[in-house]
């Protein structure tokens, strides 16, 4: 391995376990804000508290990874000077505004805010508390939009003027106005909701399963989760498809690697416009398309089959909304079947419709048996979005190479002038170190999930003497 | 004035911001190590309160300014000194992480781990802090006006090890301020032989400064005077621990933690790189272009007082000393 190798290695790897814990926070941190202002409109006392609980229990989740989600982001933010200084040499001009205003507005604000929401309970008013907890959602979502406005001009350059060699901002708006980044941010958000409800709806399948004095609340949560996946599946996969136009328009080279269509005569037509060099990326980037759109479209059938099963005696109460519900779950459910089926949605159409269609009818007729193992599933499926979020990723960031900045700046010539061995000594530091912290993050997430809403930390007060903590399997 | 040096005295805020803030947690960090039991350490860091999420972030507000207006600044400074800041951010991302997860860990083992990781944590940010500041004082040895490498002899120039010896004694004496400030029953030493550990540190690193000639400013008048306030400084925080004010005892330590900040600034303008031969880096070297700037500018006159209200919003909200309906959660 090489300097440069060792410097992508350190990318990946910091990077993309920065992004699992991006994806968790914001997944969770509206669903927690949703259920903390149901607690504080909640007129009914019982009700109240109940819903206080669980906003504590799922908030005390949250927290617990973004206590790891922070450190990877500073690493991240320290990395791209340390390792990439080519990177700011280049585009600095261009891309410090946003990165600037992604820590501003959200590292910085974010912080700030969740910061109060921790300590706030019983001290703030209410309706200020829970507004807090919103503003960090409002933040979280703010700073994944700047950052891909860094991440949107780096894969399709707009709003720039090179003189020589260093780009300059030519036109602001078209910077923050990239289709790129637009359909990007829709497409991650929507994942990450997908992750979030689906991590609802897995641990509180699991406590139902266990039989838990909390029925009513996990009952609700597992709701709300459900519905939130099933409904984010679909902006996840439409608007993930809308981007493959705009790449096979603007990268060709990668639609042509998932395409599997011949790669030479782009390659060629690379060379004459940028150099001799090797501009097809590297074969595993397809690797991360085939997983991210085979766990996608499982997630998307599995989802909208778990709304239909959650939400059956709602739904069958009346026959007009058991039909409507069968042939729009049926519809989408289509899509994500073809696609499972065949590589992509297409082929028999028709006859793929039709037979989810009678799937989702069948599941609205027939009350499921077995409902355990069902809810096993749902415990299974919540590593799943992550994985396929991560391959999404990959795709993305991997398939785009061997550019920096695509068509301007490629990555061995982004690199710092930094040695060998001091390269190495720092990815093994930063992999070592965040490797160990996020395993032990998710040790700690599970251990308070299965703990339940007694086992929250979250908004304890020390009137009385601490009791003595419960004794846990996984000591860490 | 134009907009280039207008970022960098924000830039000297946010920094110094940091140290100040940044600097009592790393100092309260190192401290929990002197804590008798898992009760009293416990009680000292519950001080760091709501607080502590709001202070780091400081550091992350300076390093964007840092990449947004000052992008040639940064893709020289960060390689240049590779190893230091390798080390000083996994030092901050030990600490921070554990600071926030030890109270979740149930274990007796896994305790002990954490808190290992947070004094160690706070301890190498802490010195790591002082040997950035201190090689950027010496000048680093740049080519061709836009790298340079950090070498042995820059790292173990006397002058350096001392600015780390002082960031560490400094931070850790303004920590035991502001657990003395929020907790005055939980700190586990008392205000007084820290603070002349403190002060001895940054005497001696001004005297190897100044005698060994490590420190050539370009500008000498402002150094001295910055230098002079220090110790006016160091000598208001001795009368407050002497008359049992916390409070300005916090105050006068926070003013020792800030002041290498406008030194630096100050004491090399017009460069934000001195070199140790030949011309260094100055302010429109290492600035982005006026366009730039402008956007950045626009975008900062709101962004900055919001998010500076934010913060003080969160100091009034939960202002004064920790009790017992405080919620616990570090």
């Amino acid at each position: 391995m090489d300097t440069l190798d060792l410097a992508r290695l350190q990318f990946i790897g910091t990077t993309g376990l920065h992004w699992l814990f991006v994806i968790f926070s914001l997944g969770l941190a509206p669903l927690v804000a949703v259920v903390h202002t149901r607690a504080v409109l909640a007129r009914d006392p019982g009700r109240r508290a109940g819903l206080m609980r669980m906003t504590r229990f799922w908030g005390q989740l949250y927290v617990i990874n973004y206590a790891i989600g922070i450190v990877t982001g500073l690493i991240v933010e320290f990395q791209l000077g340390l390792s990439w200084s080519g990177l700011s040499k280049f585009a600095g001009n261009v891309i410090g505004a946003p990165l600037a205003l992604e820590a501003l507005v959200a590292f910085f604000a974010e912080s700030t805010f969740l910061g109060m929401w921790i300590f706030g309970w019983g001290r703030l008013r209410p309706a200020v508390h829970a507004g807090l907890i919103w503003l960090v959602t409002l933040t979280a979502y703010a700073s994944a939009y700047w950052i891909l406005v860094v991440n949107g001009f780096m894969q399709v350059p707009t709003g720039l003027e090179v003189r020589d060699g260093v780009a300059y901002l030519a036109d602001f708006g078209a910077l923050l106005t990239n289709s790129n980044v637009i359909l990007a941010l829709i497409h991650v958000t929507s994942a990450a909701l997908v992750a979030g409800g689906l991590f609802l709806a897995g641990v509180s399948a699991y406590h139902l399963r266990r039989g838990t004095a909390d029925r009513e609340p996990f009952l609700g949560s597992l709701r709300m989760g459900v519905a939130v996946a099933a409904v984010a599946v679909i902006p996840t996969a439409v608007v993930g498809n809308m981007q493959f136009p705009i790449l096979q328009e603007m990268q060709p080279m990668k639609v042509a690697l998932f395409t599997h269509a011949p790669t030479d005569a782009l390659q060629a037509r690379m060379r004459a416009a940028y150099g001799p060099g090797d501009y097809v990326p590297p074969y595993w980037a397809e690797i991360g398309e085939e997983v991210m759109l085979y766990l996608g479209y499982t997630l998307g059938m599995g989802a909208i089959c778990a709304l239909l099963m959650v939400f059956r005696e709602t739904l069958v109460r009346r026959r007009a909304v058991a039909a409507v519900a069968a042939l729009a779950a049926g519809s989408s459910m289509g899509e994500f079947a073809g696609g499972l089926v065949f590589g992509a949605p297409g082929p028999h159409r028709v006859a793929v419709y039709v037979a989810c269609t009678v799937l989702a009818a069948a599941l609205l007729v027939f009350r499921p048996r077995r409902r355990r193992a069902l809810a096993l599933l749902l415990v299974v499926a919540i590593p799943l979005p992550f994985v396929a979020s991560l391959a999404g990723w990959v795709m993305r960031e991997v398939g785009r190479q061997p550019w920096l900045v695509y068509g301007h700046l490629k990555v061995e010539d982004g690199l710092s002038p930094v040695g060998w061995g001091m390269m190495l000594a720092s990815t093994v530091t930063f992999i070592a170190v965040l490797a160990g912290l996020a395993v032990a993050d998710w040790v700690l997430i599970t251990v308070f999930a299965r703990r339940g809403p007694d086992g929250a930390h979250l908004g304890a007060v020390a009137t009385a003497p601490e009791p003595e903590p419960e004794p846990v399997k996984l000591p860490l | 004035m134009n907009l280039a040096v207008l970022w960098l005295a924000l830039l000297g805020f946010l920094l110094a911001g940091y140290f100040v803030l940044g600097g009592a947690d790393q100092g309260v960090q190192m401290l929990s190590s002197a804590a008798r039991d898992e009760r009293a350490r416990t009680g000292l860091l519950a001080c760091l309160g709501p607080f502590f999420f709001g202070n780091e972030v400081w550091l992350v507000g300076a390093v964007a300014v840092l990449i947004g207006a000052f992008p040639f600044l940064e893709g020289s400074l960060l390689p240049g000194l590779y190893p230091l800041f390798v080390a000083l951010v996994a030092g901050l991302v030990l600490g921070k992480a554990a600071v926030q997860l030890r109270g979740r860990a149930t274990g007796r083992w896994s305790r002990r781990v954490w808190d290992g990781c947070v004094a160690a944590g706070g301890a190498i940010s802490a010195v790591g802090w002082g040997l950035v500041v201190g090689v950027l004082l010496a000048g680093v040895p740049m080519r061709d006006g836009r790298t340079f490498t950090l070498g042995w002899p820059m790292l173990l120039n006397p002058f350096v090890l001392s600015c780390g010896l002082a960031f560490g004694a400094v931070f850790a004496a303004h920590g035991l301020m502001f657990a003395w400030m929020r907790v005055p029953e939980r700190i586990p030493v008392r205000p007084a032989p820290v603070l002349a550990v403190a002060t001895a540190a940054v005497a001696l690193a001004v005297v190897l400064g100044a005698g060994t000639g490590a420190v050539r400013p370009v500008n000498p008048a402002p150094v001295w005077a910055l230098t002079g306030v220090t110790a006016l400084a160091l000598g208001a925080a001795w009368w407050a621990v002497r008359a049992g004010r916390a409070g300005r005892a916090f105050a006068a330590t926070g003013v020792v933690a800030a002041l290498p900040v406008p030194l630096l600034g100050v004491g090399n303008h017009p460069y934000v790189l001195l070199a140790t031969e030949g011309p260094g880096m100055t302010v429109a070297e290492g600035a982005a272009d006026e366009a730039s700037l402008g956007i950045l500018t626009a975008f900062g006159v709101v962004v900055l007082p919001l998010v500076l209200a934010c913060q003080v919003w969160s100091w009034w909200a939960f202002r004064g000393r920790v009790d017992r309906g405080t919620p616990t959660y570090l």
